[in-house]
């Protein structure tokens, strides 16, 4: 029968002591015990790159699920207070949140026959895009675009908590759209972060483009 | 693609939650690796942390919904990917079926293999490490190989510091008594 | 006699298929816009819809303006301006090759152009733009690098980059985060994108990304790491 490590010896393999603090009688052992921890294998393991396919695969599949479009009823993120934390990058760079969850570009077919089938997540063709703007001097605000006829009572945003934010989500058919912000009822605010275009008159509009494929896979 | 390296696991989430199913590959992408040694290690072979580790994305995609704190998605993948393996260890225990830690568990890409015997005493270890049990062998692994505190366990695991400490240290021992007989 | 009626029949059919087409500019903008607006639109509309031009940015352009509450003057000003940037952008799309640009197209052109690139390099990115590149598409990415602050050129330049190193018409999409990206991390628009052309000819992730040369980082830090 193996004797059991000293007590010492194992807050020595636990970090706690070095070498130097055992008493002179238990250096030898405390030596062979850290050469046995010595051979543990740290090497980083790397899984086979199909695995991301696969899984993103499996995901699609079940997105498409009528089970799914049920439980995506349940959890429309409108009505769900959402705990987002606010860091300050958020005052300037609200957008890129919003860039970030807004897709991409545009609503071209793609080029390969193998490419990546539409996900419909709203009725045909349209796609989940989420708005949000950092605004907490604000008592309305609402995004009108060219989804929207710029409408400024279409879609009125939701402020989260306390906080400054404010956020919708609106399915928005493909292809690129123009929009703004309307905060208070009459200030017109381009999207921080989105890119941003010469309106006209004399003010910018951001602009935002969807596309079936939502955002690309790796 | 609408989300690049700078967003949060927080806004991915909610992005997938609003229906942007693409943007979860982000997520894949960041964890994937992340979390494959501490699988293989539990697990003892590669191709047994795979399943594990694809298996666990795939989960925490349909339960995505139930991810409180989507910032901490992180924490959230590693108890589905725990659970995975654990249900995975009782399986084969009732298939009456001992872990086995095959050779490519102990193989790691470009590992330098320093002499011989260094090599061997690694296999030794390995072969040891899949005698614990389970929970034995998870705070081994969480500590020694991916180098994490006891208070950053406990936080993970839900275990309390003592409890883990207990359990390492009858690890400690076992695996002692295994290399002894080993050798 | 048999030519004048075949004449009569052709010039009518082709005026029922003009009036077909136009929307009903009236009933689109009435209630949305100053009285005043309608009637000028609406010949702005049907002029635009004769030289085959599309219509419907039109109406939307004189909504907004509406929306905006903005002087009919300007709303005015602002479609009449928009209708040459549409004739604008179908001009440079047929000198550059293509006989009958469909509305998407003209649109895609239009917003190049608004978003600052010349007549020419909208032209000259047409031309480049052959299959699998759609041209719509390599304007509208074009632009909106440009929307992003990117000089012109370099939109151009980034563009054409990636068309050259035969990459996939899908990573054209990437470009404006990965601009965005690259001012994230402290480069200005028109550094990130000559990093990203730069690096085009390497398979994605595998080349240099859009990036801050050294000494100009943005002191914040990176608050977004994973």
């Amino acid at each position: 029968m193996t004797q059991a490590y000293h007590q010492l010896v194992k807050r020595l393999l636990d970090g706690e002591l070095s070498l130097s603090d055992l008493p002179a009688e238990l250096r030898a052992e405390g030596a062979e015990a850290l050469r046995l921890l010595g051979t543990v294998d740290r090497t980083p393991v790397l899984l086979p790159v199909q695995l991301d396919a696969r899984v993103m695969a499996e995901v699609r599949r079940r997105a498409r699920s009528p089970l799914r479009r049920a439980w995506r009823r349940l959890v429309e993120p409108r009505d769900v207070e959402l705990r987002l934390r606010v860091r300050p990058w958020v005052v300037w760079g609200g957008a890129l949140a919003v860039a970030a969850t807004v897709a991409l570009l545009f609503a071209w077919p793609p080029a390969s026959p193998g490419g990546a089938r539409p996900v419909r997540m709203a009725a045909r063709d349209s796609v989940f895009v989420r708005f949000v703007l950092y605004a907490p001097g604000a008592k309305r605000v609402a995004v009108a675009g060219t989804f929207n006829q710029w409408d400024q009572n279409a879609a009125p945003l939701v402020r989260l908590g306390a906080g400054g934010i404010w956020t919708i989500t609106l399915a928005l058919p493909q292809g690129q759209h123009q929009y703004a912000f309307v905060v208070d009822g009459e200030r017109w605010v381009p999207d921080p972060a989105a890119p941003g275009i010469d309106d006209g008159f004399g003010r910018r509009n951001s602009v935002v483009a969807v596309t079936a494929h939502g955002a690309r896979t790796l | 693609m609408g989300l690049r390296e700078q967003a949060t696991d927080g806004e991915v989430v909610q992005a997938v939650l609003a229906g942007d199913v693409e943007q979860y590959a982000v997520l894949v992408r960041r964890y994937r690796d992340r979390y494959a040694r501490f699988a293989a290690r539990m697990l003892g072979s590669l191709d047994a942390a795979e399943d594990a580790v694809q298996d666990a994305l795939v989960r925490a995609f349909d339960q995505l919904a139930q991810c409180r704190e989507p910032d901490k998605f992180a924490g959230w993948l590693f108890l589905i990917l725990r659970n995975r393996c654990f249900a995975e260890r009782r399986r084969q225990t009732r298939e009456g079926r001992g872990l086995e830690a095959t050779d490519e568990a102990v193989a790691g890409p470009d590992r330098p293999d320093g002499n011989v015997e260094q090599v061997e005493r690694t296999r030794a270890l390995e072969q040891a490490l899949v005698k614990l049990t389970p929970e034995q062998r998870e705070v081994f692994v969480l500590k020694h190989v991916e180098g994490l505190a006891y208070e950053e366990i406990a936080a993970m695991t839900g275990a309390t510091v003592a409890s883990l400490k207990m359990r390492m240290h009858r690890a400690y021992d076992r695996l002692r008594e295994l290399l002894k007989e080993h050798s | 006699m048999k030519h004048a009626a075949l004449a009569l029949v052709i010039a009518s059919s082709g005026a029922l298929r003009l009036a077909a087409q136009q929307p009903d500019v009236a009933a689109r903008l009435n209630g949305r816009v100053r009285a005043e607006v309608v009637p000028a639109v609406a010949g702005v509309a049907a002029s635009a819809a004769s030289r085959g031009l599309p219509v419907e940015p039109l109406i939307q352009k004189a909504i907004e303006g509406g929306a905006k509450g903005r002087p009919a003057q300007q709303v005015i000003a602002a479609v009449r301006a928009l209708a040459d940037q549409l004739g604008a952008a179908s001009g440079a799309l047929r000198s550059g090759g293509f006989d009958h640009p469909d509305a998407d197209l003209v649109e895609g052109g239009a917003y190049a152009l608004g978003a600052g690139l010349s007549v020419r390099q909208v032209q000259q990115l047409a031309r480049a733009s052959r299959p699998p590149y759609e041209p719509a598409l390599t304007l509208r990415v074009a632009g909106t690098l440009a929307a992003l602050g990117v000089p012109p050129k370099n939109s151009l330049d980034l563009v054409e980059a990636l068309i050259d190193a035969g990459r996939s018409p899908s990573d054209l999409l990437d470009l404006p985060s990965e601009v965005q990206a690259g001012v994230a991390r402290g480069a200005t628009p028109a550094q990130a994108a000559e990093g990203l052309a730069r690096g085009a000819a390497h398979a994605p992730g595998s080349g240099p990304p859009g990036g801050v040369p050294p000494g100009q980082a943005k002191g914040r830090g990176n608050p977004h790491k994973p």
